[in-house]
Parts: structure tokens; sequence; C-alpha cells
């Protein structure tokens, strides 16, 4: 495989995992603008256990994503109190508030960055963003999915059906983070460096806009999304620096014309039976 | 009292005020097990706030409110469903974007909570029991065929079923039911009012806001009247309406009554 | 010194005030968190350098740059607010973010990624007191920037027009009921936040003498936070929350370092969010949306 391509498919890799990110507390109904921030932990939590105690990669990098969701519970508790743009604030907020934290914490190295002795291959970045996708599939054939659609589409009702809506919006934002804190771990395995400049907020804003643009009603929409964002650019690499203006003009029109979104639950259902009807 | 002895519903001394003004004043009723209720009156009277209270979307000022003999009042208001208690709303409250059968399964949470439930996909089995259960609610109402549809796109008489169904599905007791008849066509007025006789059959405790009068006599053997948030009347139909509280309270709103 | 840096931080702050004045316009009355207004910050100062650069005098340029954003802004209403209602709340959100793009990159093919100088309009006309600089520049800045908000406040609570607004913001339907003609209002509005994001950044090129494509995203971000921290839907919160933005950015950095400038002004968002969303002087929300 080409350097190039190589190249492409690992940052679509790690676009499809933060957007899953994004999307299992978007599912429940909340905009985590800040989900960089919960990057940044993964990366440079998992990224001290390699360096400073010699921990192997394949098990510094899931303490990374469990300590990335565990803030996100902590942080959760007294954040997911507020909601609909506050709750975005707040998250937009605590992620530029955790990048700066490394920015200023001399024994990850500061704004100098921190060097990352082990290395994770692509193929290892394939099968984890892979992964990550077959649990988020089959996450969303539980009744858990459901709650959270629920929660999204009606709080009250889901309420008073015996849904915990504080408990499953925790639940879906500190999973959310946690599958962040994951892409960051594998991120600074991959790059073999961490810097705190990366986890900025147009990591976090444009990684809203992949999920929000494939769709949020299904499951596919996050990867498609991702796919979409990820790829539309490389191919309008041609026009070169009109790329990002004629994307940027896409995505408005786009928006206007299907604010729901690529994807949709209707139009999956309609192709489902199209199958069966075949 | 014994659970089983006591009545599905019974409210003492309930209060309850907006911003100072008294929407409930100290209001006492019980629903007695089996005994299909209506709670009746003009716009505003607060029959939708009993609803309200009793499910707990509010917090009550005074008073008590039992549900199958268990104290509700300070239950928070997703483990009151627990004691049997659910309810519809006047504006048909489904998810939108959930299919049918989608709606109901969220219906049976209540039953289906604990963590093993929550984390087993179960869509990937296509006879998974839950799925089973709620296609047969559905196919005993006669509503099979809507299962797969998304639930915007049904017609209105059929959604109001569908919330009847998810409740049920809860293992509701006592359904509180806001407006049922409201809004149908005089066939699905029909469909209804043969759904709910086959739930009272099961042993469901109906209480029913409803201005249709000639539904509530079809279904309700007791009427309970508010006014002011005040109750006025109670008795069997035929007689409260000749009451003469009752007359003066629907003046120029509801000849009917 | 102590005096210095709060002088300083009030001037940084009145820039924050006009965009957070900005945000809030969009947010309170239309409730919409309109994320093109960074952009047309942006716009703001660097069309007002393009077309000084071009040979027109500055007011001319000024006046130039901010129509061009309050034309943006109407597309921005017609392609990014219209459609929105009836889908996702979030929906807005993108599209308008795909305005800041747009416009970053417009203006990145016309004049390059690089920083560039803003010319100093009145350079070296400096007030001395006691010991404290003051320029003239900052200090007109400060008093139109005051001024424009002291205008509005009155404007939204003694005038007719101001009422419609008001009754708008309250409730849309019952606005709708009373006549209230609503597909007029939006694009004032969205041509009102756009002239005051853009003025914004007119003078902020001038006061600290630099624009950039990116020179929005920062303080369009800082705006968001005086917005909240004053109180949402509150002109005069908004005014308190730039101040304060301003005062805690300024401040950090000469008595911490710069890099410690995103915990204290984000940390003093999250706190005032965890603490009291409604904000400084905001009251409790009553209809929130995204």
């Amino acid at each position: 495989m080409s350097g190039y391509l190589t190249g492409v498919l690992v940052v679509l890799a790690f676009n499809v995992i933060a957007a899953y990110a994004v999307y299992l507390p978007l599912a429940a109904g909340q905009l985590n603008l800040g989900i960089a921030g919960f990057m940044a932990i993964g990366a440079y939590a998992a990224a001290f256990l390699t360096n400073e105690y010699m921990w192997p990669m394949w098990a510094a990098i899931p303490v990374g994503a469990a300590l990335a969701g565990l803030v996100g519970i902590l942080i959760g508790i007294p954040v997911l109190r507020t909601h609909g743009i506050y709750l975005a604030m707040a998250t937009f907020a605590l992620g530029q508030v955790i990048a700066a934290v490394f920015l200023n914490l001399e024994v990850v190295g500061g704004a100098a960055g921190y060097p990352v002795t082990d290395y994770a291959g692509p193929y290892v970045v394939y099968a984890a963003a892979a992964g990550v996708v077959v649990l988020m599939l089959l996450i969303s054939r539980t009744r858990f999915a459901l709650c959270l659609t629920a929660v999204k589409s009606d709080a009250t009702v889901a309420d008073l059906l015996g849904v915990s809506v504080r408990g499953v919006k925790v639940a879906a934002f500190a999973l959310g983070a946690a599958v962040a804190g994951f892409g960051g771990a594998l991120y600074a395995h991959h790059y073999s460096f961490v810097e705190a400049q990366h986890f900025n907020v147009l990591l976090s804003v444009f990684t809203v806009l992949y999920v929000l643009f494939g769709g949020t009603q299904t499951v596919w929409g996050p990867l498609v999304g991702a796919a979409f964002f990820t790829l539309v650019p490389e191919l309008l690499r041609a026009s070169d620096q009109w790329r990002y203006a004629l994307f940027a003009v896409f995505i408005i029109v786009f928006m206007a014309v299907r604010p729901q979104g690529l994807v949709t639950a209707s139009l999956f259902r309609l192709f489902r039976r199209k199958a069966e009807a075949a | 009292m014994t659970a089983a002895s006591a009545p599905a519903l019974a409210i003492s001394g309930l209060s309850k005020s907006f911003a100072g003004v008294k929407a409930i004043r100290d209001l006492s009723f019980t629903v007695p097990r089996g005994v299909t209720t209506a709670l009746i009156g003009p716009n505003g009277a607060g029959k939708t706030t009993v609803f309200n209270l009793v499910s707990g979307v509010y917090g009550v000022d005074a008073g008590r409110i039992e549900v199958h003999g268990a104290d509700v009042t300070r239950m928070p208001s997703r483990k009151r469903i627990s004691t049997g208690v659910a309810r519809s709303f006047q504006n048909i409250r489904l998810m939108p974007h959930l299919s049918v059968l989608e709606n109901l399964l969220v219906g049976q949470h209540v039953r289906a909570s604990s963590l093993a439930d929550l984390v087993t996909p179960y869509r990937l089995f296509p006879n998974h029991r839950w799925k089973r259960e709620a296609r047969a609610a559905l196919e005993e109402s006669g509503l099979g065929r809507w299962a797969d549809e998304t639930v915007s796109a049904l017609p209105y008489g059929v959604r109001k079923r569908i919330d009847l169904v998810r409740a049920t599905l809860a293992g509701a007791s006592l359904l509180m039911l806001d407006e049922p008849a409201a809004g149908l066509n005089p066939s699905e007025t029909n469909a209804l009012r043969d759904h709910l006789k086959a739930l009272m059959a099961k042993g469901v405790t109906l209480l029913v806001v409803e201005h249709d009068m000639h539904f509530v006599e079809s279904i309700c053997e007791n009427v309970v009247v508010l006014n002011f948030g005040e109750k006025i009347a109670e008795g069997p139909l035929s007689r409260v309406r000749q009451e003469k509280l009752v007359r003066e309270a629907y003046i120029g709103t509801d000849e009917e009554a | 010194m102590l005096a210095q840096q709060i002088v300083n931080g009030l001037m940084l702050g009145a820039i924050y005030m006009l965009v957070a004045v900005a945000f809030t316009l969009a947010i309170g009355v239309l409730n919409f968190l309109n994320f093109s207004l960074p952009g047309l910050f942006m716009v703001g100062g660097m069309l007002a350098f393009g077309l000084m650069k071009a040979g027109w005098p500055f007011l001319l340029a000024a006046a130039g740059a901010l129509a061009a954003a309050a034309f943006v802004s109407l597309l921005v209403e017609r392609f990014a607010y219209r459609p929105m209602q009836g889908g996702d709340p979030e929906v807005p959100l993108v599209s308008s973010l795909g305005f800041l793009v747009l416009l970053e990159n417009l203006m990145l093919i016309q004049f390059g990624s690089d920083q560039q100088a803003f010319p100093a309009l009145l350079p070296d006309l400096n007030i001395r007191l006691g010991g404290l600089v003051i320029g003239i520049a900052q200090l007109i800045s400060l008093a139109l920037s005051l001024g424009l908000v002291a205008f509005l406040s009155w404007y939204l609570g003694a005038t007719a027009a101001g009422r419609r607004i008001r009754t708008v913001a309250e409730n849309p339907e019952t606005a709708r009921l009373m006549g209230i003609d609503i597909a007029r209002l939006v694009p004032q509005l969205f041509v009102a936040s756009a002239l005051l994001a853009a003025l914004a950044g007119i003078l902020f090129a001038v006061n600290y003498q630099q624009v950039s494509p990116f020179m929005g995203e920062g303080v369009g971000f800082k705006g968001v936070a005086a917005m909240i921290v004053g109180g949402m839907g509150s002109i005069w919160g908004a005014v308190l929350g730039g101040l304060l933005i301003g005062l805690a950015e300024v401040l950090s950095i000469s008595f911490i370092g710069a890099d410690v400038v995103n915990i204290s002004v984000y940390g003093l968002l999250l706190l005032i969010l965890i603490v009291r969303p409604q904000g400084l002087v905001g009251r409790a929300p009553s209809r929130e949306k995204l």
C-alpha cells in the first residue's frame, strides 16, 4: 500500500473512533464539544504509562481509555446537570481546560510535546477502529441504545416509563469519553508523539460536524460522516486551496436541504425492506 | 390495608399551587380496584394536574397519594411505574423516530432494567422474548401490521392505541388516560372502547379524563367532578349530572354534562 | 503593574463584550448559537485591512467591511437558520460552523494564512495618567463599544421596535399572534449581530494592529464564554462577562504566564456553568435550544 493511502486510512480510522465518541452522548441528546480533552487524557495517560513505567502498549491504551471514562463520570455528574446549550458550552470549556492543563504539565513535556517510546503500526490502528465500530454495532442492538434514543426523544416520558434519565446520560457521556480516550491513546502510540495543541477546540468541533453530517438517528451515521469528511477533501485535492471552501459550501447547502443528516432511520428501513424483497 | 384490598388509587388532602395560584385544593378521592372512573370538569379545573401529581411530573405541596396501598407521594417519578401506575398524555407522547415495536420495547423497560437486560444485544436474535411479547401484545390489539412502521407516519387513532399498548407492557394495573377519545373518528372511538374494555377485563383499573360524555357513560362506573381544583361531586354519572353545582360549573361551557 | 494590567484587561474586555452582545442577540432572541459570528468578526478585521491595502481610507474600508459582514449574515440566515426549523437543534450549529470554515478559507485564499500587520491609525497618541499609559485609539474604541451597547439596551427597552424584539424573545408564538412580522424581524437581527461582531473585529485590528484569517476563533469562543458568564440573553450580562473575561485573560498572562490563559478563562466559564448556569446577572433559563 502506498504511504499516501496508508496515511489517509489511518486518519480515517482515528476520525471514525472520534466520531463514535461524540455519537454516544449525542444519541442521548447531549452535545459534547470537548471531546478533544478526553482524547488528550487518554493520550497522555497511556503515553505516560509506556514511557515511565514500561507498560506494554496493549495494557497502557485500555487503561488510558478507562481513565478518560472515569474522568467522564466524575465530571459528567456535575456538568450533566446543565443541558442544551449550557451543556455544550460546559463541555467546550472542559475541553479547553483539559488541553491547557496538559500544556502546562511539565512532567509530560508541557508545550514542547511528549515523545512516546512505543509504536502502533497502521494495521493495529485499522483493527482498533474496526473493533470500535463492531462494539458500537453491538451496543446499538441493546436495550441501552433504546434507552439513549428514548432519553433524547422524550426525557419526561422515558422517566415515567422507569428509565433513569440521569444514569443513562452519565453512562453515555462516560462511555463516549472512554472511546475518545481510547482514540487518543492510540493516536499517541501511532504518531509516537503527543502535543497538547493537537487536542484543540477545532478537533472537537469538526468531530461533531462529521457526526451531525452523517446523521445521529442510526449507528451508521458517524461512520459515513467520518468517511465522507476524511475522503472527500482528499478527492478535492486537485482544486487545492479551494477545497476547504468548496467543502464548506457543500456542508452548508447539504444541511439546508437535509438537516437530519445523510443516514436516517427511515432511509435505513427502506433499504432493509428492499433487501428483503430482493 | 394490604395491597390486595387497597384501592387502586387513594388521594387525600392533595394541594398544589403554581406561582401562588391554587391549581388543586384539598382534593380527596379514591379509585377502587376495578372501578373505571372518570375525572371530569371544565377546562382548567385541574384534571391533568392531578395526573401530573400522581405520575410525579410535579411534586405535591400537601397531601398524600397511594397507589395500590403504597405511598408514592415522595417517590421519584421514575420509580412510580413499578407500583403499577402508568399514564397517557393528551398530545400523544410516543417516540416519533422509533418504530412501533421499539416504542413498546421502551415500555417494557421497568421489567427489563437489570444490567444484563440492558447490555444484551437482543436485536441480534430474531425471536427474542421481549420482541415476541411486544408483537403478541400488538396482535392481540389488532395492531400487528403496524409493528415495523415508524411511529410518526401512522394515523392518529392508531398512535393513541399504541400508546395504550405501551402502558400495558409496562405492567400497568392503574392506567390514567388523558382524553383518550379526543380527535378520534367514530370507528376509531369504537376500536378504542373495545380496547379499553379488554384491558378492564384483564383487571386493569382505568382513570380517564374525557370530555366526550357518551364515551364516559359507556365505560365508566364512577365520576369525580373537579372545578377550580376542588371536588364538587362524585358518584355515578347519571346522578352526578343532576347536581346543581355540576350544572353551574358547566354553564356556558359544555351543555352535555 | 496592576493598574496598567486592569486597564489593558478592560480594553480587551470591550472587544469580547461586543462579540458577546452579538451572540446574545442571536441566542436571546432567536435561540440560535451562531458560530458564524467569529467568522464575521474576522471578516470585519480582514476586509478592513484588505480594502486599506487597496488604497481605501480607513473609514471607507471599515464601512465596506461592515457592509460585507451584514450581507454574509443574511446568507447565514437564509441557509443556516431558516431551514433549521423542525430539525435537530444542533443542525444550525453545524451550518453556521460551515460558514466559519468557508469565510476563513476564502480569506486565506485571498490574503494567505499568515498574520498581517494592520496599519497604526493613531500612532503614539497616548494619554499618560499618573503611571498609566492609555492609547487614544483604545480609549475611542472602549467608548464606542460602551456607547453602542448602551444605545442597544435603550433601544430594546424603550422603543416600540425594541418591545417587539423582546416579545419575540419571550415567546415567538405570542409574538406571531400579536401580529409581529417575525419573518421581517429575523434578518434585521442577523444584520445587527453581524455589525456588532464585524465592528469588534475592526476595533481589534486597530487596537492590536494585527489580522489573520483565523483571528475570529479565539476571540469568538471567548465572546461565547463572556456571554454565558454574564448571563445568556442579557445585554448587560454580556458587558459584565466580556469585561471579566478580558480581565481574567490579561491578569493571568501578566501574573502567571500566557499558557494558563485557557485554564483561567474557561475554568471560570466551567465553574459558572456548574454553580450558576443562568450566569451572573441572568434569570433562570425558561426555554433553550442549540
